[in-house]
Parts: C-alpha cells; structure tokens; sequence
C-alpha cells in the first residue's frame, strides 16, 4: 500500500508519534535517538513505552536498531483488553498513562489495565493529576461517565515505585464533537495530599501551608489526605500534592508537586515549601485558564480531531510548547490544521480580571471511526 | 299579507336589565363557540371499549415511531458539486442516443461523440453530469459507486437482461442511489395491446426489484434517430426535481469523478524511459466530504496514490449567479465536457485552452468571473514574475523616491541590526515573518520594518496589529476577486485594518503586483497632516493598547504553531559543520541551550513548568485572577446580582426553595420585615398561619394576609408538581427525539456557521477542500500504462481513503452466495472483491462461528445461508458492504455477482480452526483404564493434550490422563465404562488455518482498451489444471467404493452348568434340550479289519446304489423331455389341421352367405 513513512529524528515526542502513527495507521520512523549521548539509544523507560504498544496493538511491527537509535514502527490494530504492565520506574505510570488514555477508545475491547510502577513523580503528571483533571475531559469527549475509571491500588514514590494503578475504559466507534468555550468560575478546589513511609503529619503540613495561600481566593477548598502504609505505601517514601480547581461549568484545573526522589541528589523537599509551591502552580494555572488545563491541551486536542466531521471548540490558556508540537504532529499525521483564535473579550467584560489571554481551539473532526471494534 | 307583515314587530333583545345581565353573563362565562367538540359532547368521545382504544393508541404510536430515523448532522455543502446521472444498460439499449438527447435538451447544443462525463447546467441551483456506463462488470462497479441517479434502460423489445440485475444488485451492496427506468424500443410493437401488456409486466418486474411505485419511464419511438422531444423534455423535469438520500460510505469519503486527465512528466523523461512514472494532473468536482492535501486516494482499477498536490480551480461549469428569474437564459447553458471535446475554455494551473471550433465558447468578457481577467493579465504580461519582483518599485510616503527591492532587501538587513537587543518572543516572530515573505517570494518585507522605525512603541503597535501574510494576501484576492466581499474576517479582527481597507479602496487602483493592504497602512497613517496628527494624538493610547498586548503576549498563533519552526531550523544549520571535509566536529549543543526543553532528544514530557513563574505574593498578581472565581465579579450577563435586578423589576419578589430564603423587591421589603423561615413542609403549615408570603405573579389580586398556610402550601405543592411534570410527566413522547435533533441541527449550523466568513484559501487549510469545489489533483508515479492506455469511456475515479484505510490486514465479513448465482463457493478459491472504493482479486477461507464463537472452517459457502469470510484485503471500516464476483473477464452467461456481504471486524490476525481427528487403537484394556497406542508420537506431544476429551467410535467417552514410557506416544486413559480391544479411538482437535495473504487489486484502468474487459489475475486451480491439460491426480483412498460387510457370525449361546441348572425348565431354550447326537465325535472307534472291510464293502455298495439312483434320475427326465417336445409336436400339428379346418368351414360359410345375397 502506499502509506508512506513519516521520518522523524530525536527521542523527543516520542509517545505522540507512536501514538499519533497507531491512530493514523501510518508507519513512522524515528531516527537520532540520542546518537550523541554517552548513552546513545532507547532508554529503559521507552522500550518498556514500546513494549505496552505491543500489548495494546496487535499486528505491529517494531524494528529498533542495534544501537537502539533509530526505530521503525509499523502500527497494528488496536486490542485494548485487560491487560498487566510493569511500568518502568525512570517515569511515573503517568508517562504510559497518557498514552493508553490517548488510544482507549479506540481498541476492539474495553481496556482494563493494570500498571504497576512508579505513580508520582516529578517530571509526568501523576496519577492523581490524571484522575482528576484528564478524564472528565475524555467523560465529555466519550459522553459518558460509565468505565472511565483510575483506581490507585497503591501508591509508589518515586525511585523505586511499588505502586499499582487500574484504569479502565470503555471503547468507542465514535467520538462525539464538543464545544466547551466557556469555562466559567471557579467554585472550588480540591485535593489530595499524599504520603507514603514517612510521617503522617506531613501530608497535615502541606495542606495547612496550601490554604494559608489559596484562602485569599476562595473558602471552599477541601484537601483530602492520603497517608498509605504498609503494603500500599510502594518500595521508596515521598509525598506530594495534588491540587484542582473546578469551575461551574465542569472544567477541572490542576497543579501538582511531589518530593524530590530519594537518592537523587536534590535537597530534601520541606511539606510547607511544597505545599506553596503547589498552590502557585495552581494559581499559575489558574491564571493562564480556559477549559482544559496545560496538561490536557494535547489530549484535548486530539479527541476534537478525531472525532466526527464537525466543528469542536475548546477554550483553552496559553499553548504549552509540548501542545504546539503536538498540533504540528497532528498536521503532519492527519493534514490536519487547528484554528487558533485569541478569545475576543466582550466589551462589558473587559474589565474582568481572569489571568492571561485566553485561546480558542476550533477543528473539523476527520471522522475517524474505531475500525477495531467488531459489529455483530 | 304585506300588511301584516310591517305590523309585526321585530324581535329587538334587552339591553338592560336582568334578563340582559343574565344572558350577557352567560355569554361570557361559557362560549359555546369556542368549545371543541369533544369539550362540548364529552360523552360522545368516552371510551367504549377498551380494546379497541388500545388499538387505536397503539396505531398511531406505531406511525408516529415509524416515521423517526436515528438523525444525523447534515453535512451537504451549500454548493453542492453537480450530481451525478449515470446511464445504465445492456447494449444497443439507446444510452448514448438518450445522453444526446438529454444534453440537447438542456444545452441546445448537439454532442457528436460521448467521451467521459458531461456536466451540463441544468437550473439556477443544479448541476448534472452524465455519464454512459459501458457493459464491462468493472465499470458497473465503479459507477455504482458514485452515481446519484441511475437511468437503468431496458430494451422493452427485449426485457430485462442479466445485466440490468446485476446492476441492481451492485447498487444495493455500495448504497443505493435513486434509480429511474427508461423503456426504450416500444416502437417495435406492432399491436397495442402486447406494448400495454409488456409495459405492464416490466412495470411490475421493475417494482418488485426497487420499490413499489418507483418511477419508469417510456420513450415511445424515434424522430430523426432521437426520442420525442417532449418526452426528454418531461424526464429533463423529473431528473431536476430529483431529492436524493446521503449515503453512508459517500457522506465519510471524498471522492472526485475526473473529466479531465493531463499528463504533466518531463518530457525529457519520457523521452530517456518510455515506461518512466508519469506524473498527471486529474479534475474533478469534489464530492462526497472534504478532501485534504495529501490525502491517500484510491483510483479503481489503478492502485492507490498520494496526492501530491491539490489546486483550487475556477468552476468551468458554474451555476449562474442568483437572480430572481425563471429561467435559465442561452449563455449559462453551459456543457463542460473535456474528454468530449465541447465546452469553452478550458483552465488549468499554468494554461488556458481555449475551444476555438465551437459555437458555444466560454464568455470571457463577462464581469462575474474574476479569473478571466486574471488570466487575460496573466497573458498580456511579458516578463517573469520574479523579474517583475526585483524591478517593482514602491513609493511609501508621498514625495519620497521609490524603493526597489533590492533597496529594500538592504534596508531590511540594517533594520535587523537595530532590533537585536530587543526581547526574545518578537524578534522570534520577526525572523519568522521574514522568512515567510522570502518563501513567499511575493511581498517585499520592508514595510513593517520602515513603520517600525517611526517609534518604538508603534513598532510594538505595528506587530501587534498585523495579521500574518497569508491572510492578507487572501484578502487581495478577494478584493480582486469581487469589490464586494470586504474585510469581513478582518475588520472584526482589529478595526483599524478595517478601516485602513475602506479608504484604501479608493485610491489602490495598482495591480497585482502590489501589496496594497500594508502600504496603505503606513500611507493612511502618514498621509497628510491630519491624519499623521490623529495617528500621534492617540499615541500615548496605543503605546498603553501595545504594552497590554505584549502583555497579553498577542501573537499570531497560527504562525507560531504551523510556521517554520527556528529552534529546528538552527539545529539543521549547525549540524553541517566539518573538518575539512572529513571529520564532522560533534558539539555538545545541549549544554549551550540547557533551557531548552523542546529540543530533539530532550525529555518527553507532557507536564507545563512554567519558565518564569509570577510572583503570587504580589497584590497585582493576585487581583489578576480575582475574576476567575465565582466570589470575583461576573461579567452582566452571568452576574447573578444584575440578573436578580432585571429579574426583580420583571417579576418582584421570590422564594427560594431549597433555602427557604426570601428576595423582594425594594417595593415590598418593608412588608418583609416579619420574615419567616421555612425549613420544611410540615413547620411553616403549623406555625406560620397568618403570615405573609410569596406568592406567584398571577396570583396579585389576593393580598398576602388573605392566604391561610393552606393555601399557601397548595401554591407550594403545585409549584413543585409542576417542576416535576416538566422533568418527567409533561414531556412529550418524543421530547428525547426532538432534543436529539436539535442538537445535530445546531451542530450543522456551526459547522456551516464556523467558516463560512473566511476566504477560500484559508478555510481549505482548516476544512480541506469543501465538495463542490472544482480542482485539479496533482499525482506522481502514475503507472505509464495508465496515460498511453486512457480511455475516457472508462471513469477514472479518485476515491478518498480515510486514515487507517490505506493499510491491509484481515478483514472479516458476514457472507452470503447469492441466491441467482449457480455454483457454490469454494474455500481459498480466488475471487474479486469490491468493498470500499477498492476492486481486488484475494482468497477468502469461509467459515462460521460455533455456538462457543469458535470460527469452524467451512469447505465451501453454505448454499442458503450466511457464513463468514475472512480475507487478507483493505482495512475498511465495519458496516461496509462488499460484493464478490468470480471473474471480470469475457461475458459468461448467467448471473455473475457470485456473493455479497458485509464487514464485521478488521484485524492483523486471525483464529480460524478446522477440526482434525486424531485417531489411535488400545493396546491394553484393564476395566475402565486403557493405553492407547498410535495417537501420537512422542510423550511430549501426549503431554500437550492431557486432559483433552476421547471418544471411540461406539460412543464411549474418555479422557486423556498421562504419556507412557513405551511405546513411544502410548497413553494411559479412562472411558466411562471398559472399552473393547477393536475400538479406535479418536480425539477431536482444531487446527487452525491461515488466511492466504494474497491481495491482488484490479488494473483494469491500465490494460489497452481492447483487453480490458479480460483481466484475469489468480486462476483457481481447477482452471489451471485446465488450461494446462493436468488431469487431477486422486488418491484411490480417498475415492469411495462400495461397503462390504462381512456377515456377523455370533457365537452360540452358552449358559453356564450352574446356572442351566437353576433355570425352570420353561426358561431353558430349546435347542439346548435337543439331544445332542453326541457320542460320534465324542468317542473315537476304532474299527477292526473285519468291521473296515464290511464298511467298506457298505460304503462301496452305497455309492454304486446312490449311482444308480442318479442314473435312473437321470434317464426318467431324458423320458420327461423326449415326452414334452413329443407333445409339443403333436399339439402344434393338431393346430396346423384345425386352422386348415376352419379356413375350410369358413370358405363354405362366406360363399354360403354370397349365395344369399
């Protein structure tokens, strides 16, 4: 057939291009992946990446190189099913998890996956920030709130992990459009500050030192507290937090930090400082806005592609470097250009003030339908 | 009588008084008049029965529901591309003479020959293109595919011929476009009588296959070679009111009917290779959905190809502008025909041909179509567009010497020194720009620069404000294209750009050369001291306007995202770098730009962090947000205080329920001082008697004291039954319906709504090229075959291939042989398939799902029933039909669509098992256990089956326990019950079968004409065999022959002594109470010599007598025989005398009675 490759190089943006080529059917090849590094080639946690692929599709073809610095992908048909994966502990459960909720609703059976690993960290958002803040937009996306579930069985910090996590979600033929372009206000915020093998009063302290910033804005703010021992508190200790906004409307706004890892040679992390920090990212993010939050952009943005031959808008803040890249891959795999327009602020409400300008995120859907999922 | 009459008085009715009163009440209580019938006799409308009310009722549901379908968005373009009119029939049927006809009808103008389709105009709104549908399977196929209307012609002479069915069928597997018949050859009937009963007849054939009613059409006979005018006329009507039904397959893919094929290689290249790749050049109107650039298409009967380039093209053929008339008048009948060789002129990309022969040439002096001026400039010029470039010149500020490119080239470079120390994010935009203009190779860059140059802050303003080139470029175009069409997307986008547009107008009488739109920015603002005076006046107001804007960070982000990206343009540059041509010099790039997160092997990471994060201590930074929470101020129309206002001036005061908390209205709030509060049902009955409270509206009249707690619970109560009901209750049946169609509705209208304002040029960057749009599709590597053996009776059609579809795997269908179809299908036998837009040759394995979803393999296709079939073919998605056909080639007779079907499932694998039996004979039976020998060869392979189910031929169940040691393979097994010795025992196992990956597409469109109608592709083995004279070698064990079976030969009964013993002698059966003639064979005699000689003597003397016995046999039956012919001999001469006799009697009796006479 006459599909051809898409040439790529590097090991940046890794996720988005197989996940991108798996959606598309087209076959991709990355090239250069890290070739001048002391460590030239796929790193544990990409090939452990390749290797969940591979659960989810069937009929793939992957060839890495002997260097492991180029590799060929010719994607399969998605499976999906239940299924168990040892996530690798370079990255948190988040870095796959991004990616399996990217490609859920469109395998042939509804995915169940396990995935143990790490599930907090401080480089990918956290199981957590995922929970709470991605899958009420894949519930608008899929329209329904039915099987779309994480369930954190265990927590796991980050060197070591020891943390289990159960997703499931239903599949698709078809994704609906959705226009979400106003957000509206913020009416609450939540949380969850968690602990693993360390001491309890620590999760105390970050909420305390978090509403001692974000009560100047609103009282409703309810922080829940998660302190796991024993066989659900995973191999290495941490803490983190994790905090949401939600608004009227039902966009959900999140911010997270966690400790630095053990052995990893940061300084040790203080709950308060954590804490604050945590509250400022939030607010940051409250401040760049709109209906999605900066980590979701891209997810967003793929469902509207990919969803029926109608217009979808989302309202979104500032676009994140990865969302920009993201938008140019989904040109390149599915010729596909966004509308990106700076929201025209009415005139009674200019003198509102609600953070940094606003985009406006419209596409025609390419009417991608599931052609895994067998009809009867 | 007359008297009488005048005496009377007239009737005149009260005006006062009670009886008025009474009457004038009665009027206006009840009006009779305005009752229904119902309202006013309600008994007559009682129920009487229940069964029959219930039928009723359910009837009319029924009806209601029937008439709903599942709704979808409707998704039909505003222009929609001319529909498509295919001519459909057996040969010498009279198409091509009806396509004459038709387009005569509607153009007047005469077509010598009928090559390709034909678009014609056929009204103010439609477009029709015609196309003649050869008898070749693969061109039914394929025009099945795209035409919207079907004009199925049947020779009446004749009746319908397997063609016209097959046709049908076609249709109805790749959805089912309108059809209408065409009677033709009436005219060869010589009685009335039989046309009327054939018609009839056809009639009624024809409505059993479509649909009861549907239309046929009679063209009666011939007037000079062409049918009745009037009778054109009338199916010219039909075909121009025709509605059509959006279809599944063609609403989800683009696809284009080509009308046009040019063949654009180098010259040289062909001339080096005759056989080279071509590249071509295909136009078309698009239908069905958008079509993107690069999209991967497939061409039926070619393969599948990208496109390389897709160029919007002036509609050859286009509706007449929207004037209220009736009719359409001579110059917009307008016939394109390309491959026909009529029509006008004809535009592509880089030429014009203009149609010099016919009457009917393209009006090129009409005013409504822009691009003829266009190209008459275009034409007129003398020098290359990029000479013209370096020589323009361009005077921005009156009075100033004109600056030429080169000029301008220098300026830029200085200017680009200047801005170095500004901030990174507009430089970045800078370089960006420039880049964008150099590659665009049209606009001279350096206005923005010069404007920049004025102040800083106006250079700020300057960035701010202008929309990337592209955009402007459209909008000269537009300009261009029509003075009406203005700035829409712009002037909404900043004013200024706007209004600069309006007087720009005026005074830009330049040409296409110049880039109008910022130049005339910078002259407004210059020109003339009042307006530079107003430009500096608001100065301090824009630098403040700009500085938010920078704030704000207002970038244009179609550029930012879609634009050449620096970072990786950087990379590439410092990637050349060499030592002396040999060694390349590795540099550690990522300690330069440690920041840089976005870089090629840098961190995949989806998670923000922000690079300079705000300050939140700050009071500024933290009132910068103190909106986006709902205790920060709302904007008018959500603030629920204003809203309340407005509310309370419409409605007054309410009571909110859930709270028990009560809003007045400032009138009322003094009355409101003894509030209650209300926490439930049940308190505020009891304690609150006498006290005020809210009441509905319509309820004013009555002051609040008045109401009891009774009443004002009744108020309560019906206010929330009335809540309910419109959750629940109240809702109209098909409330759900309605809302679900509402919903589509409105998304189509933004769909419709979303882009509409926006130039062509940019939406297609958004919308991909909408349907109807004429283009030309540019595509490299076309097989040479298919331009040296075009031929445009043939459609060549591209058809859109969605993303996955491209790719092949294992395609699994719901299968049926059709019913008119002779033979049955045989598993792996080759076949050609037509699913999607794709016809191809692949070797499907029949199977069909067991009651545990286990595929079985089937030899052959079930002859009534459905099956599956599983293929290596297209991915295509589920729903699709296909239909199976066993050959293109040659015309055999009979029905030739062998199957057809339905996809199921794509995957890249399949589990397709057929059962094998295992067989093996026990070499040692104990009780139930027994070892079986010769199932299998090695423990390793006992081991794999352990457990698994036996069976021996008398039924016996078992199962599989452990290998054995020896022999090798042997295994032991237990049965329910003790096998025997000559058991065989077998073990049912599935084995599965691969799907052949053979998937061979049609080329039908590459072969010479002459061979097309014989592409051949896989034979089946029975053909090859065939053709090459291989007779089938058989093995004799698998031939039957006939059973022989051995008499059963049982063993006497034997009942034990014991038990004989025991048996009443009734039971005893008999032949065990015969004597046994026992004791000879028992005793052995042994005789002496005397007692030998005396047997033997008596054996001697039996023989000699049983000898003579047989002697004396034998002669009494030689006498028996003699005897018999002896009688025979007599008997026949008594006959002979006796007949003699007779003869003699009657001779005398004949003359005795002559004598009489």
């Amino acid at each position: 057939m006459s599909t051809n490759t898409l040439h790529y190089e590097g090991c940046n943006f890794f996720r988005q291009r197989l996940v991108l080529a798996t959606l598309s059917g087209r076959s991709v090849k990355i090239k250069k992946i890290r070739s001048k590094d002391d460590d030239p080639g796929l790193k544990d946690f990409e090939a452990s990446f390749i290797r969940l692929l591979d659960t989810l599709t069937n009929g793939s073809k992957i060839v890495v190189s002997e260097t492991g610095t180029s590799l060929l992908y010719q994607p399969g048909i998605l499976v999906g099913g239940s299924f168990e994966h040892d996530c690798n502990p370079q990255r948190s459960i988040g870095y796959f998890l991004e990616a399996i909720i990217s490609l859920a609703p469109f395998t042939k059976k509804p995915i169940t996956a396990k995935l143990r690993g790490v599930t907090n960290d401080k480089i990918d958002p956290s199981v957590d920030l995922i929970r709470l803040t991605t899958l009420p937009i894949v519930k608008k996306f899929l329209g329904t709130d039915e099987g779309v579930e994480i369930k954190i069985n265990r927590r796991g910090a980050a060197p070591d992990g020891g943390g289990e996590v159960l997703f499931t979600c239903p599949c698709r033929q078809k994704l609906r459009p959705v226009q979400f372009i106003d957000p509206g206000k913020i009416k609450r915020i939540r949380g969850i500050a968690w602990a693993a093998r360390v001491s309890p009063a620590v999760t105390n302290r970050m909420v305390d030192a978090t509403r001692s910033i974000l009560n100047k804005f609103l009282t409703d703010i309810y922080i829940y507290t998660d302190h796991v021992k024993g066989s659900q508190s995973g191999k290495s200790p941490g803490f983190g937090l994790t905090l949401v906004a939600e608004t009227t409307n039902g966009a959900f706004l999140g911010a997270e930090q966690s400790s630095s890892a053990k052995g990893s040679g940061d300084p040790p992390t203080i709950p308060e400082d954590l804490g604050k920090e945590t509250a400022k990212n939030l607010l940051e993010e409250i401040y760049r806005g709109g209906c999605v939050d900066t980590t979701n952009q891209s997810v967003a943005a793929l469902f509207m592609v990919l969803g029926q031959q109608d217009v979808s808008k989302i309202q979104i803040g500032q676009l994140t470097p990865y969302s920009i890249h993201f938008l140019r891959h989904i040109k390149e795999y599915f010729q596909l250009m966004f509308k990106i327009d700076p929201v025209q602020v009415a005139e009674e409400e200019e003198d509102l003030q609600i953070g940094g300008e606003k985009l406006l995120l419209t596409c025609v859907g390419i009417g991608y339908s599931n052609v895994s999922k067998a009809i009867l | 009588m007359e008297g009488e009459r005048t005496e009377n008085k007239t009737y005149r009715p009260r005006a006062a008084g009670v009886k008025a009163r009474k009457k004038k009440a009665k009027k206006g209580g009840e009006k009779d008049e305005d009752l229904t019938p119902r309202q006013r006799n309600p008994k007559a409308f009682a129920i009487q029965s229940i069964r029959k009310t219930e039928k009723t009722v359910r009837r009319t549901l029924d009806l209601k529901v029937k008439k709903q379908h599942i709704p979808f968005v409707d998704r039909t373009p505003v222009e929609p591309p001319p529909i498509i009119v295919a001519i459909v029939g057996p040969p010498k049927v009279g198409k091509t003479t009806l396509l004459k006809c038709l387009v005569k009808n509607y153009t007047r103008q005469k077509l010598s020959n009928v090559n390709g389709p034909i678009t014609v105009v056929a009204g103010k709104q439609r477009r029709i293109t015609f196309l003649e549908c050869s008898n070749d399977i693969n061109c039914m196929i394929d025009i099945g595919k795209i035409a919207d209307l079907v004009l199925l012609m049947v020779d009446a002479s004749f009746g319908f011929e397997m063609e016209q069915f097959e046709f049908l069928n076609i249709c109805q597997v790749h959805g089912f476009p309108r059809i209408m018949g065409v009677l033709t050859h009436l005219d060869t009937f010589q009685e009335n009588k039989r046309m009327r009963k054939t018609k009839k007849m056809l009639k009624n054939r024809f409505w059993t296959e479509i649909y009861q009613g549907a239309k046929l059409f009679y063209l009666s006979g011939m007037v000079y070679e062409e049918y009745q005018r009037t009778e054109i006329h009338n199916l010219c009507r039909f075909i121009s009111v025709m509605k059509f039904r959006p279809l599944q397959w063609r609403m989800n893919h683009p696809y284009i009917l080509a009308d046009r094929m040019e063949d654009i290689t180098n010259g040289e290249s062909i001339r080096q290779n005759g056989k080279c790749d071509r590249k071509v050049c295909l136009y078309g109107y698009i239908r069905g959905t958008h079509l993107k650039n690069k999209q991967t298409i497939h061409i039926p009967g070619c393969g599948d190809f990208d496109i390389n380039d897709i160029q919007l093209i002036p509609d050859p053929c286009p509706t007449p502008d929207k004037i209220k008339k009736r009719s359409l008048n001579e110059k917009e009948r307008m016939v394109y025909a390309p491959m026909a060789g009529v029509g006008g002129i004809v535009y592509d990309k880089d030429a014009v041909y203009i149609d010099i022969g016919g009457r009917h040439s393209y009006n090129l002096t009409e005013d409504s179509r822009p691009s003829n001026e266009l190209v008459g400039n275009l034409m007129e010029t003398s020098n290359p567009i990029d000479e013209k470039m370096s020589s323009s010149k361009m005077t921005l500020f009156t009075g100033t010497e004109p600056i030429t490119a080169s000029k301008a080239d220098d300026l830029m470079l200085a200017e680009d020194d200047d801005e170095d120390d500004d901030d990174e994010e507009d430089s970045n935009e800078d370089d960006d720009e420039v880049e964008n203009e150099e590659e665009e190779d049209e606009a001279p860059p350096l206005k923005k620069n010069k404007l920049g140059k004025c102040t800083d802050e106006s250079e700020e303003f300057a960035f701010a404000d202008s929309d990337d080139d592209l955009e402007k470029e459209v909008v000269k175009k537009s300009l261009k294209q029509s003075r009406k069409i203005e700035h829409d997307h712009d002037s909404d986008d900043d004013s200024e750009d706007g209004s600069n547009f309006d007087q720009s107008e005026g005074e830009s009488d330049q040409d296409i050369q110049s880039n109008e739109a910022e130049v005339d920015d910078v002259k407004d603002d210059d020109e003339g001291g009042g307006m530079g005076l107003q430009w500096k006046n608001d100065m301090v107001e824009k630098a403040a306007a700009s500085f938010k804007a920078r704030q704000k960070g207002k970038i244009d982000y179609r550029k930012i995202v879609y634009g050449t990206d620096i970072k990786e343009e950087e990379y590439k540059e410092e990637k050349e770098d060499e030592l002396g041509g040999l060694f390349k010099v590795l540099k550690q790039k990522n300690i330069d730009n440690k920041n840089d997160r976005y870089s090629i092997n840098k961190t995949d990471c989806s998670k923000f962090f922000p690079e300079n994060p705000q300050d939140w201590s700050l009071d500024e930074v933290i009132a910068s947000i103190k909106d986006c929470f709902i205790t920060g101020q709302w904007s008018k129309d959500k603030d629920a205080k204003a809203r309340l206002d407005l509310d309370d001036e419409l409605y007054g005061d309410f009571e909110d329920l859930e709270t028990g908390e009560k809003f007045t209205a400032e009138g009322e709030e003094e009355e409101e001082q003894e509030e209650e509060q209300e926490d439930g049902d049940n308190d505020s009955g009891d304690n609150n008697d006498d006290k005020d409270s809210t009441k509905p509206d319509n309820e004013k009249k009555k002051t609040k004291a008045e109401m009891t707690a009774n009443e004002r619970r009744q108020i309560r109560k019906e206010r929330q039954k009335e809540a309910f009901d419109e959750q629940y209750d109240l809702k109209d049946e098909s409330a759900f319906y309605d809302e679900w169609k509402a919903d589509l509705e409105k998304q189509a209208k933004l769909n419709r709504a979303e882009f509409d304002s926006m130039p062509d040029e940019l939406r297609i960057q958004y919308e991909g090229h909408r349907p109807g749009m004429y283009v030309r599709v540019e595509i490299n590597d076309m097989p040479c075959e298919f331009v040296t053996n075009f031929d445009p009776i043939y459609p060549v059609i591209l058809g859109g291939l969605q993303n996955v579809e491209g790719n092949v795997g294992f395609v699994q269908a719901r299968f049926k042989k059709h019913r008119w179809y002779k033979k049955i299908l045989k598993t792996r036998n080759p076949v050609i398939i037509s699913l999607g837009w794709r016809r191809f040759q692949t070797m499907p394995l029949y199977s069909v799902q067991d009651h545990n979803f286990r595929q079985r393999l089937l030899k052959y296709t079930p002859e009534h029933l459905h099956c599956h079939a599983a293929f290596y073919g297209p991915i295509t998605p589920q729903g699709t039909g296909l239909l199976a056909v066993e050959s293109v080639a040659g015309r055999e007779p009979g029905f030739r669509i062998a199957a057809t079907g339905v996809v199921l499932e794509l995957d890249k694998s399949l589990q397709i098992v057929k059962k094998l039996k295992l067989t093996g004979v026990p070499c040692k039976i104990y009780k139930k256990t027994a070892f079986i020998k010769g199932m299998f060869s090695s423990a390793l392979e006992v081991a794999k089956f352990e457990g698994a189910s036996l069976r021996t031929v008398s039924g016996l169940r078992g199962q599989i326990k452990k290998a054995l040691r020896t022999p090798e393979g042997a295994f032991r097994a237990t049965f329910e019950d003790k096998i025997l010795k000559s058991d065989i025992i077998f073990v049912r196992t599935w084995c599965p079968v691969e799907v052949p990956e053979f998937y061979n597409p049609v080329t039908s469109l590459l072969l010479p004409p002459n061979q097309r109608k014989s592409w051949v592709g896989m034979r089946t083995l029975a053909q090859l065999r065939r053709d090459k004279g291989v007779r089938l070698q058989q093995n004799p064990d698998s031939l039957y022959k006939p059973v022989v079976r051995k008499n059963k030969i049982f063993k006497p009964l034997v009942i034990p002594r014991g038990l004989k013993a025991q048996l009443p002698f009734k039971a005893v059966p008999s032949e065990l109470l015969k004597k046994k003639e026992s004791g000879m064979k028992r005793i052995a005699v042994i005789k002496d010599k005397r007692e030998k000689k005396i047997d033997n003597m008596m054996s001697m003397m039996q023989s000699l007598y049983s000898h003579k016995l047989q002697q004396k046999k034998l002669t009494l039956k030689q006498a028996a025989e003699k005897r018999k012919k002896q009688i025979k001999k007599d008997d026949k001469k008594r006959e002979q005398r006796q007949k003699e006799l007779k003869k003699e009697i009657f001779k005398h009796i004949g003359r005795n009675e002559k004598k009489k006479f």
